[in-house]
């Protein structure tokens, strides 16, 4: 059986990337069994896909702990441990990134030596699931461009045609560009109920109401979730530029992540801004710039 | 009230009491009309959620809010507001609650709430005159599900279940509400924070139901990116898609007279959901459909 897991944020496109994926599998005559997993978060929030494909009825349920192949397409997650990227790494499977640093630099960073394959992205091409798909089907080498072609046409019927050709051209391209590499991922067995081991359950018994749906008797609490894991790009102030109209960049952030000192100095609370760059486009003076997070020195 | 405490933009507040790490979307237009408000309304105050994008604020245990929060079912919130107005009087009566420490009870909802399935709760709600405040975000559609139309939809908007554009046309909820003879109605954005805070001040000193309609750009929602939202907004109004007004004692003013009135399709080009107006031919039956509809809303105001 086949268990690759597709990482990304919401947006992305990672819950129909799934979806192409375990197409191109079903069309390519396998079993197929695919899902997304997300919290309540939205947009820019980590999510992942996971696609299980077999030669017959796959009993298997649950998220992948196991993968024989992960396919990021965000590559500033694979150092965030909540989002789970390297979860089941540690003694096999292959891990795609769609990234310009050359995988030998990312061997080297994860100890994952022959272990990791790269994609810069194509001109044009932003980071978007279809391109995982691609790599992900010539990795398998199982899956022929034709019904790699076929299942991405599925599962994007109704879309507008130019969406659907773009999307196809990433997606060849990505297939193409990882043709040295046909082949690599390794089917893991396929699991039986014998021999199988229980996961860590929380055991969630039926409890009184007030158990199950609890008030909270706490103020401001969702100060303890850390929303900038959610940034691609970070906006940063120089202050030589700041006018200190902080009743723009400070009212118009939406998350409140923008606070403001007693002489009216705002400050970006980076625990907590999501990055939508409203204060970047919204700044009088562009005294805010936006600097790809994976560039950007902890404050 | 004629002083209004709220004269420029430096006047606003410049802490913020809404909490960060909220669920919403990045760039949410809907959370940045609600932190406006919550800086100056404050923690003395009891939310009543009704299902929707909002209801993911505080899931258990995270809240963003200094004050009480409570969730109901999608059409109950003007009915679980008056539970906690009624209980809140109680208290008063019986003399447990110092009317120092009374709070203020708003009703949070979005517009599939707001101009649908809430709206008979509502109606009853502004017939029995209770006090409360309402505030609706709307994103003109059922967003926390992907986006179906709602009753606040606009003409020719593609949304899950209008992937040709939408046929029908947006519901007038500030004609309902204000044929109710309510205490206080308002239409409000995020974009217009000064016009949104003079607005609530008012809505604040009065006491009866009152509703604050802010339209809430959505980046997820109407396709458009995050950063883009305050300009989205700031276009409708200009664009005269989202007349900016208010009634009291029976009348309505227009707190922003768009002019020059810029053409709808300025607003409309900036979000995905109309794309299909423009590409790959111009739709001009439609789109001088949506401008008639906006001018003649115009020609009306006086
Ligand atoms: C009676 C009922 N029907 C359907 C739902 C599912 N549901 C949850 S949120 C939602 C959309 C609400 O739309 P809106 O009020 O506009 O809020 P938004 O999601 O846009 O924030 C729906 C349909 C529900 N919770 N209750
Ligand atoms: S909007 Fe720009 S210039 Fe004004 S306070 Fe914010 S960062 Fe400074
Ligand atoms: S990018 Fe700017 S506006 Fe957006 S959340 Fe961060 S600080 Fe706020
Ligand atoms: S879907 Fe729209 S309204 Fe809902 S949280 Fe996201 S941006 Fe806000
Ligand atoms: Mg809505």
């Amino acid at each position: 059986m086949y268990r690759i897991r597709l990482h990304g944020r919401g947006g992305q496109g990672i819950k129909t990337a799934g979806r192409m994926l375990g197409s191109a599998f079903f069309l390519s005559g396998w079993e197929v069994q695919d899902a997304t997993v997300y919290g309540a978060e939205r947009r820019g929030a980590p999510v992942y896909a996971y696609v299980r494909a077999d030669h017959g009825p796959i009993h298997e349920r649950g998220v992948i702990r196991d993968p024989d192949l992960v396919a990021v397409v965000d590559e500033s997650l694979v150092g965030i441990p909540s989002a789970g990227v390297l979860q089941g790494l540690a003694g096999r499977g292959l891990l795609f990134i769609l990234s310009t640093t050359p995988a030998a630099l990312w061997q080297q960073r994860l100890n994952l030596p022959d272990r990791v394959l790269t994609l810069a992205p194509p001109a044009g091409a932003p980071p978007i699931g279809t391109l995982c798909v691609g790599a992900a089907a010539r990795l398998t080498g199982v899956i022929d461009e034709a019904a790699l072609v076929a299942a991405i046409r599925q599962e994007l019927a109704g879309m507008p045609a130019a969406v659907v050709e773009r999307n196809l051209d990433w997606a060849r391209r990505a297939y193409a560009e990882l043709a040295p590499h046909a082949g690599r991922v390794v089917e893991g067995g396929s699991g039986t109920a014998v021999g199988y081991a229980a996961p860590d359950w929380v055991d969630l018994p039926l409890e009184p109401a007030e158990t199950a749906a609890p008030a909270i008797h706490a103020a401001l609490t969702s100060l303890r979730v850390p929303t900038g894991l959610w940034r691609t790009l970070r906006p940063v102030i120089d202050y030589d530029r700041c006018n200190r109209c902080w009743w723009v960049c400070s009212e118009y952030c939406p998350d409140g992540a923008i606070t403001v000192a007693a002489d009216g100095t705002p400050r970006i609370d980076y625990e907590h801004c999501k990055g939508c760059l409203i204060c970047v486009a919204q700044c009088p003076p562009h005294a805010i710039s936006a600097i790809p997070e994976t560039e950007a020195t902890n404050p | 009230m004629n002083e209004t405490a709220f004269k420029r933009l430096k006047d606003l507040p410049s802490q913020r009491l809404l909490g960060t790490g909220t669920p919403l979307c990045a760039g949410c237009g809907g959370l940045e009309a609600l932190h406006q408000i919550y800086d100056i309304l404050g923690g003395r105050s009891v939310f009543v959620n009704a299902a929707g994008c909002m209801t993911l604020l505080a899931v258990y245990p995270f809240t963003p809010f200094r004050g009480a929060w409570l969730y109901t079912a999608m059409a109950g919130a003007p009915a679980g507001a008056q539970g906690v107005r009624d209980a809140l009087d109680l208290l008063l009566a019986k003399g447990r609650l110092p009317p120092a420490e009374d709070l203020t009870v708003v009703a949070l909802t979005g517009d599939g709430v707001a101009y649908g399935m809430g709206l008979s709760a509502t109606s009853s709600a502004i017939e029995r005159g209770l006090d409360f405040l309402y505030i609706v975000y709307d994103n003109e559609g059922y967003g926390n599900t992907g986006q179906q139309y709602s009753e606040a939809t606009p003409l020719g908007a593609k949304t899950a279940t209008s992937l040709r554009g939408f046929a029908g046309r947006k519901k007038d909820l500030f004609a309902i509400w204000t044929a109710h003879r309510p205490a206080y109605a308002a239409t409000v954005i995020g974009a217009e924070p000064l016009d949104l805070a003079r607005k609530l001040e008012k809505a604040l000193s009065l006491k009866g139901p009152r509703l604050l309609l802010a339209l809430a750009p959505c980046p997820t929602g109407w396709d458009f990116d995050p950063k883009d939202t305050v300009e989205v907004g700031r276009l409708a109004v200009r664009t005269g898609v989202w007349p900016l007004k208010e009634y009291v004692d029976g009348k309505v003013t227009h707190t922003r007279l768009p002019h020059p009135r810029l053409p709808v399709e300025d607003y409309l080009r900036t979000q995905g959901r109309f794309r299909h107006l423009f590409e790959p031919v111009r739709d001009e039956a439609l789109l001088a459909r949506i401008q008639a509809q906006v001018d003649d809303y115009w020609a009306g105001v006086t």
